[in-house]
């Protein structure tokens, strides 16, 4: 019996995530996550601080990223997860989020992928890069889905 | 000879890329990739100990160093970095006079040429659209794989105006981002003084595989 360990490759891309996050989503997030700034709230406060405007907080877009792993890579658990900013991701904007696995290992903590992860605009800019290390489910029940 | 002139391993603060990682991506995509090695180029450092010897002979690429540093006219690529260009220049100091680096580095040796002149605040055509041009440059990073829409395409004006050679260079941080882009020479590149003769002396050109590798996967 085989899990998903052996059924991914390195090269193998995870389901991409195609969204336009709204101002409402974002605003409920920094409620929830306790994340105060105005800038996360409305485009005016946003303004006040020197931003063109709304932007969605760093935990947010990781959060993307977790979301990007769970629903590729089912039953995984995150490692460890980086990110670098890059450029400001705004409300209202179709951003897509994606990645692929670069290199994976046998380790005596388990079987460990490696993945890259971008979240990009809709010409490709990439706005927030990062990487992430998952611990892949054992058995042979979990499949990874196809992009 | 096909070389990514531009990469940023772990070594860099905002790079998550090891060095080997890369290697094993670029061997596993050779076909869509035909790149035959890389050079380092760390954000405002040099690290006169690296050796990368032993991964170059495993993998079979070559794997060449050099620097970004940053100066009062953007961002810049030094080739031949060698220890009197380590000892005449902080590489820590994001405000380095940029004709001095232009100068002196080609005089010690070495080769400093600007990369993604197109950007905005760190690049050269900014600069240049206020201050006067450099003189001894020869070559810009014309494209660059990090670059925004309409970025690359500003740089063509700088290469008309003032006939500078053109290479390429991923800007790779993340390890599948490696040789996207990169240039390619009409003559082999063995070693950091054979990359600054062939950048002095010209034959060569930026090569894209963005198509190729969207295409093979």
């Amino acid at each position: 019996m085989t899990g998903l360990f052996e059924h991914i490759d390195v090269g193998h891309e995870l389901q991409p995530l195609r969204l336009t996050l709204s101002s409402e989503q974002v605003r409920a997030y920094a409620q929830a996550a306790n994340m105060p700034g105005g800038r996360f709230f409305s485009d005016e406060a946003a303004r006040q601080e020197g931003l063109p405007g709304q932007i969605v907080p760093g935990n947010m877009s990781m959060a993307l990223f977790s979301r990007l792993l769970a629903e590729s890579l089912p039953g995984m658990s995150i490692k460890h997860l980086s990110a670098t900013f890059r450029a400001p991701v705004r409300p209202g904007q179709p951003i897509v989020v994606h990645g692929v696995v670069i290199e994976k290992h046998c380790t005596d903590r388990g079987d460990l992928v490696e993945c890259d992860l971008v979240v990009e605009n809709a010409d490709g800019e990439r706005w927030v890069t990062g990487t992430a290390t998952v611990q892949l489910a054992a058995g042979p029940t979990a499949t990874a889905r196809e992009p | 000879m096909i070389l990514d002139l531009h990469t940023h391993s772990e070594a860099s603060e905002d790079s998550r890329a090891p060095v080997e990682t890369y290697l094993k991506w670029l061997t596993r995509k050779r076909d869509v990739l035909p790149v035959d090695g890389i050079v380092l180029t760390e954000h405002r450092q040099w690290n006169p100990n690296a050796d990368y010897r032993e991964l170059e002979d495993q993998y079979g690429f070559l794997i060449l160093r050099g620097a970004e540093v940053e100066t009062d006219y953007g961002h810049i690529l030094l080739y031949g970095v060698n220890d009197a260009i380590a000892q005449r220049f902080d590489f820590a100091n994001v405000r380095l006079n940029a004709q001095e680096v232009v100068s002196e580095v080609a005089r010690l040796g070495g080769i400093a040429v600007p990369c993604h002149p197109g950007r905005p605040t760190i690049g050269l055509c900014e600069h240049y659209a206020t201050k006067p041009p450099l003189e001894g440059v020869v070559a810009i990073e014309a494209l660059n794989g990090g670059s925004r829409k309409g970025e690359n395409e500003r740089v063509q004006e700088l290469i008309d105006r003032y006939h500078y050679r053109s290479f390429g260079g991923s800007d790779s941080h993340l390890v599948s981002f490696v040789g996207i882009c990169a240039t390619e020479f009409d003559h082999d590149i063995r070693n950091g003084d054979d990359l600054v003769r062939a950048l002095l002396t010209g034959g060569y050109r930026p090569v894209d595989f963005r198509d190729r590798l969207r295409q093979g996967t």
